[in-house]
């Protein structure tokens, strides 16, 4: 059998995520064009960051987790519970970087919670997350009675959308996270742990990977990151509401999805979410310049990240 | 000739550029049992899969009772009478037996599934070939053999006419394989022509009728088992002769112990087990499946948590053992179950090796061409059949995976390997290759415990030889030749009495 693996294999996914990013690209700017509109506008492309920036970084949650082998829902939950306590805790006159740093907490504490239950609770991931996904919701309204909270000081919208040499910190925010995180995954013990217990948890138990320790790390870190993405949001809305979020998971699930990391985990590089991220927003600015109907919108996406993995999947087919 | 139900020839395929299988043949007649052998990846799965629908052939004719067959989807092959009970069974473990043999064909009355009638035609499958109990059973809950007769009444439930069997009696017991075998008589009886696949010499004489032989991926002959030996069949398998003396270890040295055991029990499945290893052993661990000896193994290691007992290392009591505490002690444990519990199969011939040695690797930055560098020495090490570390495990024969799991824990520098059988489903030549590792390891001062089912290894290999029974030791021998098969089975079977 090993004769079938004399060069090195094409990465598909890889290839099948950049070319049909490219191809999007080029779609909206022909159809734009010939709408008499400049889709490679500085308002557009600033459009299509902070679309995806968000995106991008609770993506970094899930694909953390979904390498283990397991799924996260509760990415939108988080969002808006982060966003609500932070925004309750500023009215309250708690210090900014404080803040930041209570709501990164409460981001870890939710992941260690889903991640406890999983891991030692052996309940599937699926169930846990819709579990907290409702929990978290629930007492984002709870917290507010379901009313938003506004009038922040303007050093909480700079967070986001102060500039650096005509940059919005937001965008190096995504880049240095996943910097980080690219270098995580790849360099580190913690990194290659993380592919194991995903490709075959069995395998890495007897090899003396510590499977609960590792797992429930992952979730704390998705935690971590959708706060971080809460915080994001709440900083360029400048606005807490309690619906807010919603629908953040599919996005961060389709990223990632997007982006070649398998499902069934063990596979697939964080790097590329990004670049999933980076195609979701593109398509999310482009339908809206179209003037396509959110409605449309909607449709439109699904259908993408279906044919997306669609295209992926060749080789298997092919290999019947 | 008349009597030939299945001919396939000129069969060739090739995966990406490599041919797998070069005008490759078979024929198999009526009432026969048809041996087909060859080493891992001689392309004994190729054909069969080829057979079954599952790969479609780039050349190469099939005929079925001389009728031509097209490229035809597994189903449709199903239909045509050929089934094929892999190793993996092919059965749904959370539905009842008959569910399972009359899946895709339930009887109905006016559109519902006619439950009784089902039952009912099961139960006479069932007897037809011994199963004896209730069709209502969940499959899950049926033993290995059990499954396997499922399975094979599900196969004599669609009117087979050729039955495939790829290494039926891996893992049963001696008794269930010989109740295989009358069924398989029976069949052979009906006029079912029966492919046999299987690496254990010594059934194919006992079932089979014939036996071709495939090498590379090429047909080598057909003889008639009756008028062959095994050296001659071993000769056409690798194209040399294996040697088959007893391994000579001058390493042991019996006055220092590494490991004991006393008294250990595990849940029910392990009674009052104790015994010691020396440093430079071999010793073997031999009995039926289910006489508790991967447990035992896993106990030690600390994969399962014992209900009480002692175990010394060097001399020291070893206490609150976990699996990386015993990496760190130097005892490691090779899963009998490669595919599930020593490789992660998906990540790379180098992601396996590196992964319970990543501490070599660097303090918190992973060094990529280090890893690269130790991978590239164990391949040639050992030498493992690889074209490149990045070779994902799954790609890999079996015997070169097992290779790739011994690398893993080679590294670990471990004193003390337990194998838990080490050559199961690994073609002839690789084992030789793999006894030559474990004499270099004693050689070196290790020591090892080796689980094995197959006799003549424990023969071949050993100093010494427990035998477990039923979770208790009813054997802890000297190997001299005075240990025959019959009295190792004998402790096996009835604890020597």
């Amino acid at each position: 059998m090993e004769k079938f693996m004399k060069g090195k294999k094409i990465d598909v996914q890889a290839f099948t995520l950049y070319f049909g990013g490219i191809i999007i690209l080029l779609a909206f700017t022909i159809i734009c064009k010939i709408n008499g509109k400049d889709f490679f506008s500085v308002q557009n492309i600033m459009n299509i960051i902070q679309q995806s920036a968000i995106i991008g970084i609770t993506g970094i949650g899930a694909s953390i987790v979904i390498l283990t082998g397991g799924i996260d829902l509760s990415v939108g939950s988080v969002i808006a519970f982060v966003g609500i306590s932070g925004g309750l805790l500023l009215k309250a006159g708690v210090p900014l970087p404080i803040t930041i740093i209570a709501c990164l907490i409460i981001g870890m504490l939710i992941g260690l919670f889903n991640g406890y239950f999983v891991s030692v609770g052996k309940v599937p991931a699926f169930i846990v997350t819709l579990g907290s996904m409702q929990i978290f919701r629930g007492f984002t309204k709870v917290l507010t009675d379901g009313k938003p909270v506004s009038g922040f000081e303007d050093s909480l919208a700079a967070l986001t959308s102060g500039k650096v040499f005509g940059i919005p910190a937001l965008v190096y925010y995504v880049f240095i996270l996943y910097a980080i995180m690219i270098f995580v995954t790849l360099k580190t013990k913690f990194g290659r742990r993380l592919y194991a217990i995903g490709g075959n948890p069995n395998a890495a138990k007897l090899s003396g990977v510590k499977i609960r320790k590792i797992e429930i790390s992952a979730y704390a870190i998705a935690g971590l990151f959708f706060a971080i993405g809460g915080i994001c949001l709440l900083s360029r809305l400048s606005y807490a509401d309690p619906n807010a979020g919603s629908g953040y998971e599919m996005d961060a699930i389709a990223a990632t999805v997007l982006g070649g990391i398998a499902l069934s985990g063990g596979k697939g590089k964080v790097g590329n979410t990004l670049v999933g991220a980076l195609v979701l927003g593109i398509l999310k600015c482009g339908l809206q310049i179209l003037n396509v109907a959110t409605y449309w919108q909607t449709v439109i996406i699904g259908v993408v990240i279906i044919l997306a993995v669609y295209a992926d999947k060749a080789n298997d087919r092919k290999a019947e | 000739m008349s009597d030939r139900i299945l001919q396939m020839e000129g069969i060739s395929k090739s995966f990406f550029g490599v041919q797998v299988l070069k005008n490759a043949q078979l024929e198999v007649r009526k009432g026969e049992v048809h041996v087909l052998l060859g080493e891992n990846g001689a392309g004994k799965s190729t054909m069969i899969k080829i057979l079954s629908g599952a790969y479609k052939r780039e050349e190469g004719k099939i005929y079925l009772n001389g009728e031509e067959l097209p490229i035809l989807t597994p189903k449709e092959v199903i239909d045509k009478g050929i089934s094929v009970i892999y190793q993996e069974f092919n059965l749904n473990p959370h539905v009842s037996i008959w569910e399972n043999i009359f899946m895709g064909k339930e009887f109905t009355k006016h559109g519902i599934i006619d439950s009784s009638k089902s039952k009912s035609e099961a139960k006479k499958y069932m007897e037809l070939i011994g199963l004896d109990c209730e069709p209502d059973l969940l499959v899950g809950n049926l033993s290995i053999a059990q499954k396997q007769m499922v399975e094979i009444a599900k196969a004599i439930s669609m009117d087979v006419k050729v039955l495939v069997l790829d290494e039926p009696t891996a893992s049963i017991t001696d008794k269930e394989t010989e109740r295989l075998f009358s069924i398989v008589r029976e069949l052979k009886a009906k006029g079912i022509g029966i492919i046999y696949i299987s690496h254990r010499m010594s059934e194919l004489f006992e079932i089979g009728d014939r036996c071709s032989v495939m090498r590379d991926g090429e047909y080598i002959d057909t003889v008639e088992l009756s008028k062959t030996s095994v050296e001659e069949l071993t000769k056409m398998m690798v194209g040399r002769s294996v040697s088959f003396e007893r391994y000579q270890n001058k390493a042991l040295d019996t006055k220092s112990e590494v490991l004991k055991v006393e008294n250990l029990n595990y849940k029910k499945l392990l009674k009052n087990v104790s015994f010691h290893l020396h440093k430079g052993e071999i010793l073997g661990m031999s009995g039926l499946v289910g006489a508790g000896r991967t447990e035992l193994a896993k106990c030690i290691i600390g994969a399962y948590t014992k209900s009480s007992g002692t175990v010394y290392l060097n001399g020291n009591e070893y206490s609150n053992a976990s699996i990386c505490k015993s990496i760190d002690h130097g005892i490691v444990y090779l899963s009998e179950d490669r595919k599930d519990e020593g490789l992660v199969l998906m990540h790379s011939l180098k992601d396996n090796i590196a992964l319970p040695n990543l501490s070599l690797f660097g303090k918190f930055m992973l060094s990529k061409s280090k890893m690269e560098c130790t991978a590239k020495e164990s391949v040639e090490k050992l030498m493992i059949k690889a074209h490149s570390t990045d070779i994902q495990a799954k790609n890999l024969s079996g015997g070169n995976q097992q290779k790739v799991v011994i690398a893993k824990w080679l590294l670990t520098n471990a004193q003390i390997f337990i194998f838990d059988e080490p050559t199961r489903g690994i073609d002839v030549g690789a084992r030789d290759e793999i006894y030559q590792i474990m004499g270099k390891l004693v050689k070196e001062g290790k020591s090892i415990i080796m689980i094995s089912s197959d006799i003549p290894e424990i023969q071949k290999m050993c100093d010494r030889v427990l035998v477990l029974k039923d979770g208790e030791i009813t054997a802890d021998v000297k190997n001299t030749t005075e240990l025959t098969q019959e009295k190792i089975l004998s402790y096996a079977l009835t604890g020597g009495k």
